[in-house]
């Protein structure tokens, strides 16, 4: 039998065997339930229910397939045959396929139950697919019908406890009596923002149980139909506790005066927003983070613009020892092109890495990957809290980088509303210009539940990586000049100015 | 006139081979699953099967089985089906020849020519 597990009031939850899917629906459907998927011709319901269909005959279930007016058999196969899940030695002992539409065109609704009822019994179905139900809503004399069509079924599907999927695209009326009857709806859209288009997918109904509420993104591969759970509905979700949890124990950043600034070095288990211009030295400060690796700490490089070669290249540039660290397991790269990624994929991917790999240490770079990911980008910040409480769950210590938008001038523009407030630490990276020089200078905007240095200082990027000065008197002296150039004084981080957002101000010190 | 009895029950199957069949020559019945396939065998003179496998009622390797049982044995059946040949095979070893959907027109000519002639088709 499937691998199915009762709950205390007898119902038997049988997983979909879908990526995803099973968390949405917290545990599968339940046996004998009768639920609709719903979704406009192209949404991915035939695939979804067949695979669904292999998965639960490969599980030890059997699974019947019946269509009325949709893609013929040998078509559907054909596209099935392209996707891993499909598995021939299924069908037709465990998976079977046959066509309901003559028993409809000849008997009706009558004929079809007929149909069904004695299709499910021969094949000793666990799960059935009915494709095509805006068929029988067309067969149908009148609501009432249908209606009771809908509840035989639902009755008959109980009986048998088995299964029961009907597909449909909707029908062309506003009214769904059927919805009110069946144990479940599942919705499937294709939604678009701007040219890009995301599948998603939505349990409106769910009987039995709770679902995780919401729309939930889905990709159809090679692999079928994966579903990624919105990644605020699944992780960092924390009790009184927890929230509040962050060791004593102190992380070291790779440069000495940055600990010290940080009061002994970042606190395990925090995210630390490390926020600059373009080269101002994020990229580098976080590749001496993740060189501090070791092979009970690992590292893990999450990035978006520096491809795995370069940032091996640089470090080498610098004489950080990732490629050591690399070859020894003790640091992992995971790289991602910033184009057509999707925001919880790459949540999902981040905290199972982590997982997999034992992470410690990770180095973010950067966020703008995110932010371009984003279907809204007013999802990044709650995105990125729930992420960070995952991490500071499993005590990993995090670094990562956001761009600010100017390089020199009088103000500090964070990418996002939002997010510096979500970090527990925030290094701000900034450039000076004085006489006819650049000069970099750092310091610690906040770090939550810690005392830590504010003092401003110089730094620069060689050998080694990022050399805080241990002196402040460059920094005094270059902010004290009357012709430089500055950022805005500290404390006063504004997001970047967008036309539905209003600046920002940190509280002073976090 | 040699006959064919097209049992599918998909619609549009039994159809369209009826028209290939029917433009070759030959004269064609049809039958929705096994159960009716059988009552046409009964009914009519036919030289030849082509016979889907997953079927409701009577599935093909089932009215197969029968056909061997009830006197039909020498009426040769093209099964036919989206499974590979060899998983066909395993459910009705007793059939001729195989026919993987989805065809093309020529193929259900050719099969059918070759196991019981042309049609009368006109030259």
């Amino acid at each position: 039998m499937t691998d199915s597990a009762a709950d205390g009031y007898g119902l038997t939850h049988v997983p979909s065997g879908v990526l995803g899917l099973d968390q949405v629906l917290r545990g599968g459907f339940f046996s004998g339930g009768v639920y609709i998927i719903r979704g406009a011709p192209g949404a991915g319901k035939t695939i979804l229910a067949n695979q669904i269909c292999f998965r639960h005959a490969e599980a030890g279930g059997r699974a019947l397939y019946v269509t009325l007016l949709s893609e013929s058999h040998a078509r559907m196969m054909q596209h099935m045959e392209r996707l891993s899940f499909y598995n021939p030695d299924t069908i037709p002992s465990r998976l079977y396929f046959v066509s309901g539409f003559n028993a409809l065109e000849e008997d009706g609704l009558r004929g079809l139950m007929t149909l069904l009822r004695r299709e499910v019994r021969n094949h000793r179905a666990s799960l059935l697919v009915l494709d095509g139900l805006l068929a029988v809503e067309e067969s149908s004399g009148s609501d009432r019908e249908f209606r009771k069509f809908i509840h035989e079924f639902q009755a008959y599907a109980s009986a048998e406890n088995c299964i029961a999927l009907l597909l449909t695209n909707g029908s062309r009326r506003d009214y769904h009596p059927e919805h009110t009857m069946v144990d479940g709806l599942i919705t499937l859209e294709d939604v678009r923002f701007g040219k890009r288009a995301q599948r998603e997918l939505e349990v409106r109904k769910f009987r039995g149980s709770g679902s995780l509420r919401g729309r939930h993104p889905f990709r159809i591969s090679d692999q079928g139909v994966t579903v990624y759970p919105r990644v605020e509905t699944v992780y960092g979700l924390l009790g009184p506790e927890e929230e509040d949890h962050v060791g004593d124990a102190r992380v070291s950043t790779g440069a000495p005066e940055l600990d010290r600034l940080l009061g002994g070095g970042l606190q395990q288990g925090t995210t630390t927003l490390l926020l600059g211009a373009s080269g101002s030295g994020k990229t580098t400060l976080g590749t001496q983070f993740l060189a501090q690796a070791s092979a009970e700490h690992p590292a893990l490089h999450f990035g978006f613009y520096e491809t795995p070669m370069r940032l091996m290249a640089n470090a080498r540039t610098l004489e950080l020892p990732l490629e050591r660290l690399h070859a020894e397991g003790a640091l992992h790269i995971l790289w991602r092109s910033p184009t057509e990624q999707m925001l919880d994929d790459l949540g999902h991917l981040l905290i199972e890495t982590v997982e997999q790999r034992g992470i410690k240490r990770l180095f973010v770079d950067g966020i703008g990957g995110f932010m371009e990911a984003a279907d809204l980008p007013s999802r990044v910040p709650s995105v990125f809290s729930a992420l960070s409480n995952e991490l500071r769950k499993r005590d990993v210590t995090t670094l990562y980088t956001a761009e600010t938008s100017n390089l020199v001038g009088p103000s500090v523009f964070s990418p996002l509303d939002g997010l510096s407030a979500i970090a527990d630490g925030l290094v701000l990276l900034r450039y000076v210009e004085a006489g006819a020089h650049l000069h970099r200078l750092l310091s610690v905007l906040k770090m939550r539940g810690g005392s830590f240095d504010a003092a401003v200082r110089e730094f620069t990027i060689g050998k080694g990586g990022v050399d805080v000065f241990t002196d402040g008197e460059t920094a005094a002296a270059l902010l004290g000049l009357g012709t430089v150039q500055t950022g805005t004084p500290f404390g006063q981080v504004r997001a970047t100015p967008r036309p539905d957002s209003a600046p920002t101000t940190l509280p002073d010190g976090g | 006139m040699p006959t064919v009895l097209v049992v599918d029950d998909e619609f549009g199957v039994a159809e369209v081979i009826e028209a290939i069949l029917e433009d070759e020559g030959y004269r064609v019945l049809t039958a929705v699953n096994g159960k009716q396939g059988l009552e046409r065998l009964a009914e009519a003179q036919v030289d030849l099967v082509v016979l889907d496998v997953m079927m409701p009622i009577l599935d093909g390797p089932g009215m197969l089985k029968r056909m061997r049982a009830e006197g039909f044995a020498a009426v040769p059946v093209v099964m036919m089906s989206s499974l590979p040949e060899s998983v066909v095979r395993e459910q009705a070893p007793h059939a001729q020849a195989f026919l993987r959907k989805p065809f093309r027109a020529q193929a259900v000519a050719d099969i059918v020519r070759s196991l019981i002639g042309p049609g009368n088709a006109p030259a």
